[in-house]
Parts: C-alpha cells; structure tokens; sequence
C-alpha cells in the first residue's frame, strides 16, 4: 500500500497549487482584450491555429510596443523584465484570439531566456533589446533528418579554427527560416562516443548573408510553407557567437525544451476553431443533445487543463522547477487537442471539411484536420515525452520505486 | 480552521488549501482504520462501526456545516478536503451525506443536528414524494445508507422534510451500488414527518444535485490520486520477461496518462472549491463533475491494464477504489448528464462569452 506522503500533499493535488489572478494581472488581461478588440476585432480576419501562426512583423512591433514581446528580458536588456504568469497572460489572449504572432514566437518563449541565462554580457547586450524590440525573430536550430526525438544524435559539427567555428551538417523542420533573423544551432563539438550527451555546444549563427548556408523550403502537407531545411558548409561562427559553453550543449538544450512544453501554446490550436464553430452553430439555430454533449466535454476539459498551465507559471515564478508538470500539461494538451478535432468534426458530418468551404469554421476545422498530427510531435514526441516523464513518477507521487 | 484565503489587497493571489492539521489528523485515522478487511467487511455489513465511531469523535463528518446548527464550522475548502480523503481511503460511510449534504438540509430547515449520520433522497427521476398533512408517502430511490441514518432528508416540492428510517410506514429495500454501497430504495406510506420547514432561497433540487455532484467528484478526486500511487508503486515491483513492468514503454505511457488525469480531476476539484467561495459556481461543478466521470473512468482502466488478473480479485485493494469511482461517477448526475447541462450552459452564453466562460469560470456569467 502507498501511503508514504509528505504531510503538506495530504487532501491536495501534486504538484499543482491552483492559483487566481492579482489585481495587476487582471488589469494586464483587460489591457490584452482591449488591444485585441482594437487590433483584431472578431470577424475581421481568418484567425491562426495556436503557435502555428502567421509571421506578421507589424503585429510582433506592436506587441513589443505594449512590452509583450520577449517579456522576460530583464529592464537592463531593454525588456519589460515581465514575470512569468504576465507572459502566460499574453500568450493565452494571443492564442486564444488565433493573433498572428509568428514572427517572436520563438523568440519570446524560448531563445531570449536561453541567450539571458547562458549567453555572454555582450550576447544579451546585442540580442536582448532588440528581441524585446520586436525587431529580432529567432528560429529553432534543434531537429536534424536523423535526429527528431533523439536529440543526441545529431551530427551537425563545429569544429575549431581560427577565431571560431566551422559549421558542418543540416538542421530540419526550421520553421520560418526565410523570415526569421537568427537560429540557435545544436551541434557536436567532440565525438559521439561514451555519453553521448557530452560533446554538444549550441551557437548563435544569423539566417541571412551567412556565407555557405542554404535555406531551402519544404512544403508542409496543407500546401503551406514555413518549415525549411537548412544546410551548413563550412559556416564560420565566430568564438563570440558560441552560446554558453563547449560541451554543455545537452543541458542548455533541456533547459530551452522546458519553456517549450507547458504553455497555453499546447492546448489552445483549435480554440479559435472550436469558438467559430460554436458562432456558426447557434446562427444556425437550436444546438441538440449530440452537440450540448461535445461542446460540455470541450469547454471542460479547457477549463482544468489552463487551470494545470497557469499554475505552473505561478510556480515558475516561485522559482519552482516543474519538470513532470510540464510533460504532464504537453501530453494531456496536444491528446486533448487531437481529440477534439474529431469530435468537432463529427457534429458536421453532413458537410465536408474543405479549405475551399463557404464557412469559416468549416475552412478552419480542415486546416484543422490537416495540421492536426503534428500537434503530438512537435517539441519531441508525446511517446518520448511520457518515457521520460515516467522516470520521475515515483518520487514525483512519493511512492517507493 | 484554515481554508480559503481571498486575499485582499492588490498582488495577492489566492491558493486553496484544506486545513492541514484536519488532513493529517485523518490520514492518520483512516490509515489506521480503513484496512482492507474492514473494507471488505463492510461491504457485506452496510456498515463499520469501527471506523464511524472515531471519526465521529474528530467531528469530521460535520466540517463545512454551520456549528449555529451544530456542526463542526469551518469552511467548504475543509469539507472538500476531507471528502477527498475519505474517497482516498474508500471510507464506507455516508461521510457527505452526513455534512456537505444532510447537514446543509437540517441547518436550512432548522433542525438540531443528531449525533449519528444523516442521509439525503439524491432525487431520481423514478421518485415520487407526496406531502398528504404532516405525512410522507410514495417512493425514493438509491437513498444512501437510508436504513442507517438517524434522520431521511429530503426536498419535497419547496419543503425540507425529514423521517426517521425506523418510522411506521417505512420499508426499506436493499439496493446498492456497483462498489457494494447501500443505495437503498425506500418506500413511505403515510409516515409521519419528525421535521419539515420551507426551503429557503438557495435550497433547492438544482442546488442539492450540485453539491452531491461536488461531493462525488472530491470522492472520486482522492479514489484517484490513490490509484495513481498503487498502480505506479506497483509497476516497479512486478516483474515480467526479466524486469519491472514500468520499464516498458507502453507500460509507461499508461502510468504517465493515469497520473495526468487523475491530476486534472484534483485541478478541476480546487479550482470548483475556490469558485464556491464567490458563488454557486454552476459552470466549475458541471465541469468538474463531467471531468471527474471522464478522466476517472480513464483512470480505472489504465490502473487495471497495468494491474493485470491480480487487479481483478477481490483479495486485492484496487477493487475498493475502482468500483467505488465506477459507482460514483453515476450519481448525482452522470457523466453525459452533466456535459449536457454544461454545454447548454455554453450555448447560452454564446461564442462570444466562451473564452470569459473557460477562463473566468461562474465569476464570467454574474456580469
């Protein structure tokens, strides 16, 4: 039997403490809902799905004009040194709007803390600013072709010359290369022998007018373009532009992974979709039994699962770590997603989804469909994810292992 | 007792939780009490005096009723917690019907509560309760413990009535639910009324249906969290083709999935208790109760994939707290019943309401 507890978790949940806003934050919510109702009033555009979402640089310098962009850069960067529960403020309003906030995606949640936390003074100096400027969009420098999951592998190598680096090897899936400014490359520095997550660096390297880096386009499967492939020949990157230290690229990387897995960005894809369709339902008159049903099991589960991503916030800014949270937000989130595509879709079984469609929701729920498989992949497999999350469960529930 | 702090004042926020000492004062009794033989026998006895008796003594039962009625006092977030443990322990007693349920009737009607437990008519659609004078006569169903209990309580139209079970013109069938529970069917023919006294505003069917569904769910809240802890504790012993189970993969992805969801059922159940202290919070109990039906049922197949043939014996724990949430999830209200009524709830606020909906909750409807 397991009983072994510690007293403060008796009658409470694990690792999520629910939490409300403060007064600031609430007035912060109502200044993004006014800035959205200005910007973006329903009806007057096709809304995103989720983090997937158009690379729009006007909006992304608006937002920065707000300081909602690159929000935890601290004020000696030139950021708004914002915390934690404000930037989940922002993104869920964001998201949840389907605002084009593609440009500073990246940016935001996941390079500007990685460059403040392990990047030289001159790094933050040159970054900084201008990622909470609006002004600098990053992509993600990770996945390789025989690398997705297994980040370890990736045979991507820098190898040293004078000054710098040489640069060797292909990145994938590298959304928004053509548009976005710099990405962080993952790379391998010593060989891949003995532990294998020895011997990784991650370098700061710029998309555009680096001489011997190729960007080329790949088509994602709704005929959209976004991902890309970017191959590296001999790319120099000089010594001040290695992001924290040799060798230490492999704890860097899991670092950067975490801002990336239990944000509002993993449940809120389909929102947009889900709000329309509802708007075109009850235009369409009386919803029935089989639609109250759907609709009841949607608006639930949205509700628990902000409840478990914003309290993590909150225990972020506390200056928690909650590593099995934030796998458990990802895993429930991207399935909860998924599911909900279908049960959507069943209640317009009558009309096909198209993109062509005479509705919106309808012309949404097919971008849906289509992009909804890689909702589960994204930011490292669900599969690998729980394999991992499970390494921590034992002691996460205070049971023997 | 602690409970909920609404701080006021301008960067507080707030955090839910059930008064510590309360909990571990009954984690201790329960631990002590509830073995698996007490359980079992239970079942088979409708009662355990063995384990009533002392939480009787800790006033528990009657946490969250008002002590001008003579209850225990403290607030709802203590009442929720200890509901949610006794769920943990598979406590086979009507703890919620004694307190968050009974206890609310008897002090809305007036009456002085008894020293033994109380139950409540849970209201199914087959009853049929008629008022002739200062008499009771037709028929309940699934009345827990009714036989047991010092007083029935029931809503009769806008009336609060209470019998005693050992009145003339009572009978009582025994019925009980899928965790061997008694849920009785009770029939009245002209019994004489030992209480009754209008409902006050507040008090009604829809208001009983909602806290029964809240009491379900912390129930179910606590069943789960301790499914959670067996089925991963027990991944790590047993063996199976030269090691642990939890190290295969698909025997991860079921321990990672039921831990989830038996989490998300806790978050739904504190983020209802918080909303309780600002309103009736109609929308978080429909959800929460729709949650806990769906995510529980999640939670009892996966523990029981991973349990294997042992899982299903009666000499094994599991059954206690799988059948208990299988049993639960049916009453006051079941799962389809209230994703209905929360859905309909979404399509009367409409499209544009829906984000203040799911992210305000109840607070969002008062504007």
């Amino acid at each position: 039997m397991a009983v072994a507890q510690s007293s403060a978790q008796i009658g409470a949940s694990k690792g999520f403490t629910y939490t409300t806003f403060t007064a600031a934050e609430e007035d912060l919510k109502q200044e993004v809902r006014e800035f959205l109702r200005t910007e973006l009033p329903t009806g007057s555009y096709r809304p995103c799905l989720g983090m997937s979402a158009d690379h729009h640089g006007e909006f992304t310098k608006k937002m920065a004009a707000r300081g909602w962009v690159g929000m935890s850069v601290p004020t000696r960067y030139g950021g708004p040194a914002r915390s934690a529960v404000d930037r989940f403020i922002v993104v869920e309003e964001m998201l949840k709007a389907g605002a084009p906030i593609g440009a500073h995606w990246v940016a935001d949640r996941q390079s500007a803390p990685t460059i403040m936390r392990f990047g030289t003074d001159e790094q933050r100096e040159k970054f900084l600013p201008a990622i909470a400027r609006g002004e600098m969009w990053f992509s993600i420098g990770m996945s390789e072709p025989d690398a997705g999951s297994d980040l370890a592998a990736v045979r991507t190598t820098a190898t040293r010359t004078d000054g710098g680096w040489l640069l060797n090897g292909t990145k994938i899936w590298t959304s928004n290369a053509m548009q976005n400014h710099w990405f962080i490359v993952l790379c391998r520095t010593s060989p891949n022998e003995g532990d294998r997550h020895e011997g990784l660096s991650q370098f700061l390297v710029e998309l555009h007018g680096t001489p011997g880096l190729q960007i080329n386009p790949i088509a994602f499967l709704d005929g959209t373009y976004h991902f890309n492939e970017v191959v590296m020949t001999d790319v120099f990157v000089p010594d001040e532009q290695v992001l924290g230290e040799i060798g230490r690229g492999w704890s860097q990387v899991n670092s950067e992974l975490a801002y990336e897995r239990a944000g509002p960005d993993r449940f809120l894809s389909v929102y947009a979709t889900f709000e329309q369709l509802l708007r075109e339902k009850l235009a369409e008159g009386e919803l029935d039994v089989r639609s109250y049903d759907v609709f009841g099991r949607i608006t639930a589960r949205y509700w628990a699962l902000r409840n478990l991503s914003f309290s993590i916030s909150r225990t972020i800014d506390q200056g928690g770590a909650p590593a099995v949270e934030a796998s458990i937000v990802k895993d429930l989130g991207t399935s909860f997603e998924q599911e909900m595509i279908e049960l959507l879709h069943d209640l317009w079984d009558d009309e096909e989804p198209s993109q062509e469609a005479a509705t919106l929701g309808n012309r949404l729920l097919a971008a849906c469909i289509l992009t909804g498989p890689s909702f589960t992949i994204r930011g490292g497999t669900n599969e690998i994810l729980r394999t991992v999350a499970n390494k921590g469960l034992a002691a996460w529930h205070g049971v023997s292992r | 007792m602690s409970g909920q702090g609404n701080f006021e004042g301008a960067d507080q926020y707030t955090v839910t939780v059930a008064d510590p000492l309360l909990m571990e004062t009954l984690h201790r009794l329960f631990t002590q009490t509830c073995s698996h033989q007490v359980i079992q026998v239970a079942e088979t006895e409708g009662w355990a005096a063995t384990i009533w008796e002392p939480l009787a003594g800790t006033g528990a039962p009657w946490v969250g009723v008002d002590e001008a009625v003579g209850g225990s006092g403290g607030g709802l977030v203590d009442a929720v917690g200890v509901l949610r443990l006794a769920g943990r322990y598979t406590v086979p007693l009507p703890v919620a019907e004694t307190g968050l349920l009974g206890g609310w009737l008897a002090g809305a009607a007036g009456l002085a509560l008894p020293e033994g437990p109380l139950t409540v008519v849970p209201q199914r659609p087959q009853d049929r309760l008629t008022l002739d004078g200062d008499t009771l006569s037709g028929v309940a169903h699934r009345v827990p413990w009714a036989a047991k209990a010092t007083y029935i309580l029931a809503l009769v139209g806008d009336e609060i009535i209470a019998v005693e079970p050992g009145a003339q013109g009572v009978s009582i069938e025994a019925v009980r639910n899928l965790a061997g529970e008694p849920r009785e069917t009770v029939r009245f023919e002209r019994t004489a009324l030992a209480h009754r006294a209008t409902a006050p505003a507040g008090v009604d069917a829809a208001a009983l249906r909602r806290r029964g569904a809240l009491c379900r769910s912390a129930q179910i809240a606590g069943a789960c969290e301790r499914i959670a802890e067996l089925t991963v504790e027990y991944a790590g012993q047993r063996s199976q083709f030269g090691q642990k189970i939890n190290r295969f993969q698909a025997v991860a992805a079921h321990l990672v999935r039921l831990s989830s969801e038996a989490t998300l059922i806790g978050m739904a159940l504190d983020a209802t208790t918080y909303a309780l202290g600002q309103g009736d919070a109609a929308f978080e109990i429909a959800s929460l109760k729709s949650i806990a039906g769906d995510s529980g049922s999640d939670v009892i197949a996966r523990a029981h994939q991973v349990h294997g043939a042992i899982g299903m014996t009666r000499e094994f724990v599991l059954h206690h707290l799988s059948r208990r949430v299988m049993a639960w999830r049916e009453e006051f209200g079941s799962t389809s019943w209230w994703r209905e009524e929360l859905g309909r709830m979404v399509g009367g606020v409409g499209a544009d309401a829906l984000w203040p909906l799911i992210s305000e909750g109840s607070a969002s409807l008062q504007r």
